[in-house]
C-alpha cells in the first residue's frame, strides 16, 4: 500500500503542472498503517478482538470525494478499507473494504437538505452530536434525512431522522430530532448585545424484547439554552432532560432500575485584548444515551447519541496525559462501595499577556495560561439493595479528579523561545475506572520546552519532562528532540521511562522515533516505537489501548 | 476494491482543482453569523488557518504570524481568518485565548467540523490561501519559518 501511495503522490505532482481543472471536486485521502512486531517488553503481537496472531500488517484507509454540481447539489462518498484487519483497538465492525458514508445534499442560502449519511450537532452536543474521529475509530453519522431552514439570519430550524452508522451497518434503534435557534438581537436590532436562544428535542426508539417492560421503547430528551454577549462579557446556560429509561450496566438492561436523566451546563467569561477569564460548571446525572440500550458505555463509542466530553484542559505533553479524566455521565451500581449516578464540577481558565518592555514582560512580552478543574461524584442517598438513588441538586460527592496547570510562553530573542509548563493532578482511579484496589494518586509534572531557529528553515525543539507522584508506582521522566531540516522535512525522537515499581510500565522505555515530509496539503510520516498501555484521548473522549510496538506509516492528502 | 481506490486516486490526482469554499455560515466570537462566500468577496488575498486551542503547532504558527501581521496587512491587505475547530470540550477556551494572546484575526467557530470535513482536512494546522474566491494554495503542518514561505505566496499573488 505504501508503494502505491508513493506512486500516486509522484503521479499527482507530475500531472498537476499540465493538469486540467475540474471545478467543484474535493478529495481527501488518509492512510494509517502499522506493522506490529513482537517485542520482549510489550509482548508478542496478538489481536484478541479478531483472534489473530498472524496478520502483523494492518492498514486503515479513507478516501473521501465530494463533488459539487449544478451549483446547489453536492454528492459525497467515503470509501474505507481495513485490510486485512483494522489497526489494533478498533471495533471489529470496521472490517474489509466498503462504502463508509454517502450522501446527496441540496444547499441554497437558506435551505440545506441531505439524504444519506450526515453529521449534526444540536447546541453543545449534550443532547445530540454526530461526528467522526478516525484516530479513535468513531463514526456515528446518522443515515437518513436532514432538512435545515434559515430565515433572515434570525431563525434556524433543523429536523433529522435516521439510524446510526455502526461499522458498515446501521443501528436498529432510530433517532429523530428537531432543533430551533433564534437570534433575538437581530429582531430587536441591538448592536452591543447578542442574545440567542435555542430549543431541541431528540427521540430515540429502541425496541424492547421483554414481555412486561417497566419502561418505554421511546426515550425523549429536551434541551433549552440561552447565549448572551455584551461587549467583553459573555455567558451561556443549557439544561437537558431525558425521560425515564432502563439503567444499563455491563450490557445488562435492568427492568427494575428505571430513572430519568438531566444535565446542566453553565459558562461565563470576560475577555479583552491581553486578558481572558472563563469559567464553566457542569452537572450530569444519568446522561448516558445510546441508539441501542445494550451498547451503553461500549468502549468504541458506537451508537452514542450525545457528547459529554471530560471538561478539563487537554494537555499537550506525554507525561501530562498519563492520568486523564473521563466524564462520568452514567449510573453505575456495580458494588455497594462504588455507587455513581453522574458527576458535578467545573473548570476555570485564565489567560494573560504581560506587556512588552515591562519587568516581567521583557523585550517581547510573556504569555501566561492558567487552568484549574475539579470534578466529583453526585451527592445523594444511594440504595444498593433496592437499586435506587436520590441526588442533591448542587451537592458534591466523593472527589474524582482535579487538575491545576500553569503555562508560561516566553520569547527570548528572534531565534529562541521557551515554554514552561507545570501541572498538579489528583486522579481517583477507583471511582473513575471502577478499579477496586486502586488508591487515588497525586502527581506533579514539570515540562520545559525550547525552540531554536537556526536559519534557512532549520530549527530544533527540545522538551524535558518529569512526573513526581505520592505513589511508589509512578516516577516518570521523559524527553523529546525534534529537528526540522526545512519547512518540509522534520525528524523527532522521544522517550518516557517509569522509575517507579508499577507492574505494567516499570523499567520500559516507551520510545518513538520518526520523520515526516510535507508538501502542500500532502504529508507522509514514518514512525517506529512503543505505545504505552493507557488512555488515548482525542477531543475529550478517551479509549483504553493495550501496549504495542510497531512501525507506522501515515499518508494524508487533500486536493 | 483496493485496486479501484488506487485507480480512482490515480485519475483524480492527475487533475488540479480550482476549488471554492463551500457555502456555509459560521459564527464569529460574538455570535454573529458569517457567510463564507460573502466574506471572501473581494480582490484581496485571504488566508484561512484551521487550528484548535489544544494544537501546539497551530498556536505557534498563529503566534508567529501575529508578530508580523500588521506589516503583512500594510503591504498586501491580506486578511487571515482563523477557523477554530475546537469541539464542545475546548470551544469555551477559544475566546479568552484569542483575546489573551491579542490576536487580531477574524476567528470563526467550526465546532462540529463541517467546514473542515467539506474541505477534506485531516490534520492540523492546515492553511488555505484564497484569491478571487478560489483556493490557490494549501498546506498542512507547521515548522518554524513556514510563515515566511506563506508570505512569499501572498506577496506574489497580491496586486
Amino acid at each position: 500500500m505504501r508503494k502505491i501511495t508513493l506512486f500516486i503522490v509522484l503521479i499527482h505532482f507530475s500531472f498537476s503542472i499540465h493538469g486540467q481543472t475540474i471545478d467543484g471536486l474535493s478529495v481527501g485521502f488518509e492512510s494509517n498503517s502499522t506493522w506490529y512486531n513482537d517485542d520482549k517488553k510489550t509482548g508478542d503481537f496478538a489481536d484478541e478482538a479478531n483472534k489473530d496472531q498472524d496478520e502483523h500488517f494492518r492498514a486503515n484507509n479513507y478516501l473521501k470525494i465530494d463533488y459539487n454540481f449544478l451549483s446547489k447539489l453536492t454528492a459525497s462518498v467515503q470509501i474505507e478499507s481495513y485490510e486485512p484487519f483494522a489497526l489494533l483497538n478498533y471495533s471489529t465492525n470496521f472490517e474489509g473494504t466498503n462504502l463508509g458514508t454517502y450522501s446527496l445534499s441540496y444547499k441554497t442560502s437558506n435551505i440545506d437538505a441531505t439524504i444519506g449519511h450526515f453529521y449534526e450537532q444540536f447546541g453543545s452536543g449534550l443532547i445530540l452530536r454526530n461526528w467522526e474521529d478516525r484516530q479513535l475509530g468513531i463514526n456515528n453519522a446518522l443515515f437518513g434525512g436532514k432538512v435545515s431552514y434559515r430565515l433572515l439570519d434570525v431563525v434556524g430550524l433543523t429536523a433529522v431522522y435516521g439510524n446510526h452508522r455502526v461499522g458498515f451497518e446501521t443501528s436498529d434503534g432510530t433517532i429523530f430530532g428537531f432543533n430551533s435557534e433564534f437570534e433575538l438581537d437581530s429582531v430587536f436590532k441591538w448592536d452591543e448585545i447578542a442574545l440567542n436562544i435555542g430549543f431541541s428535542y431528540v427521540g430515540r426508539e429502541d425496541k424492547i424484547d421483554l414481555e412486561n417492560p417497566n419502561y418505554k421503547p421511546t426515550t425523549n430528551a429536551f434541551s433549552g439554552r440561552v447565549d448572551f454577549n455584551y461587549r467583553n462579557f459573555y455567558s451561556s446556560v443549557e439544561y437537558v432532560t431525558k425521560s425515564e429509561d432502563a439503567i444499563v450496566q455491563v450490557n445488562q438492561v435492568s427492568n427494575d432500575f428505571i430513572k430519568p436523566g438531566n444535565g446542566i451546563l453553565f459558562n461565563t467569561g470576560y475577555s479583552k485584548r491581553g486578558f481572558g477569564l472563563d469559567a464553566t460548571f457542569r452537572r450530569l446525572e444519568n446522561m448516558s444515551f445510546y441508539s441501542n440500550r445494550k451498547k451503553s458505555g461500549n468502549i468504541f463509542f458506537e451508537n452514542i447519541i450525545n457528547y459529554t466530553p471530560g471538561l478539563t484542559k487537554q494537555h499537550d505533553y506525554l507525561l501530562t496525559n498519563i492520568f486523564v479524566y473521563q466524564a462520568q455521565s452514567a449510573v453505575s451500581f456495580l458494588d455497594p462501595a462504588l455507587l455513581k449516578a453522574g458527576e458535578i464540577g467545573g473548570q476555570l481558565d485564565f489567560f494573560y499577556n504581560i506587556k512588552k518592555e515591562t519587568l516581567l514582560g521583557g523585550k517581547y512580552g510573556t504569555k501566561m495560561a492558567f487552568n484549574a478543574a475539579y470534578w466529583s461524584g453526585l451527592k445523594g442517598t444511594f440504595d444498593y439493595a433496592n437499586q435506587d438513588y436520590e441526588t442533591e441538586m448542587f451537592g458534591f460527592g466523593s472527589k474524582y479528579f482535579s487538575d491545576v496547570s500553569l503555562e508560561i510562553r516566553k520569547k527570548w530573542s528572534p531565534k529562541w523561545r521557551s515554554i514552561f509548563y507545570y501541572v498538579n493532578q489528583y486522579y481517583n482511579k477507583k471511582e473513575i475506572e471502577g478499579n477496586f484496589g486502586a488508591k487515588p494518586i497525586v502527581t506533579n509534572i514539570g515540562v520545559i520546552e525550547s525552540t531554536h531557529k537556526l536559519g534557512n528553515g532549520k530549527s530544533i525543539r527540545i522538551e524535558a519532562q518529569k512526573l513526581w507522584s505520592d505513589s511508589e508506582k509512578h516516577d516518570w521522566i521523559g524527553g523529546t528532540f525534534e529537528f526540522n531540516l526545512s519547512s518540509k522535512i522534520s525528524f523527532y525522537i522521544n522517550d518516557i521511562y517509569n522509575n517507579g515499581d508499577d507492574s505494567s510500565t516499570a523499567k520500559t522505555h516507551y520510545y518513538n522515533a520518526g520523520g515526516s515530509y510535507t508538501k502542500g496539503a500532502t504529508r507522509v510520516g514514518l514512525n517506529y516505537g512503543r505505545q504505552r498501555a493507557g488512555l488515548v484521548c482525542v477531543g475529550g473522549v478517551c479509549r483504553f489501548v493495550p501496549e504495542a510496538t510497531g512501525l507506522t506509516a501515515t499518508v494524508t492528502m487533500a486536493f | 476494491m483496493n485496486k479501484i481506490i488506487t485507480y480512482g486516486l490515480l485519475i483524480i490526482s492527475s487533475f488540479s482543482f480550482a476549488q471554492e469554499l463551500p457555502s456555509l455560515v459560521l459564527k464569529d466570537l460574538d455570535g454573529n453569523d458569517i457567510n463564507l462566500n460573502t466574506l471572501v468577496e473581494s480582490e484581496n488575498i485571504f488566508v484561512f488557518s484551521f487550528w484548535a486551542t489544544w494544537c501546539v503547532p497551530c498556536i505557534n504558527e498563529l503566534d508567529a504570524i501575529s508578530e508580523v501581521y500588521e506589516d503583512w496587512q500594510d503591504e498586501t491587505k491580506v486578511k487571515l481568518i482563523a477557523i477554530a475547530t475546537d469541539d464542545t470540550r475546548t470551544k469555551k477556551r477559544v475566546r479568552p485565548m484569542v483575546n489573551g494572546k491579542g490576536w487580531e484575526y477574524l476567528v470563526l467557530y467550526d465546532d462540529n467540523q463541517d467546514l473542515k470535513r467539506a474541505l477534506n482536512i485531516t490534520t492540523l494546522p492546515h492553511t488555505l490561501v484564497l484569491k478571487n474566491q478560489k483556493i490557490i494554495q494549501r498546506r498542512t503542518g507547521y515548522n518554524p519559518g513556514v510563515e515566511d514561505e506563506l508570505y512569499e505566496i501572498i506577496k506574489e499573488n497580491s496586486n
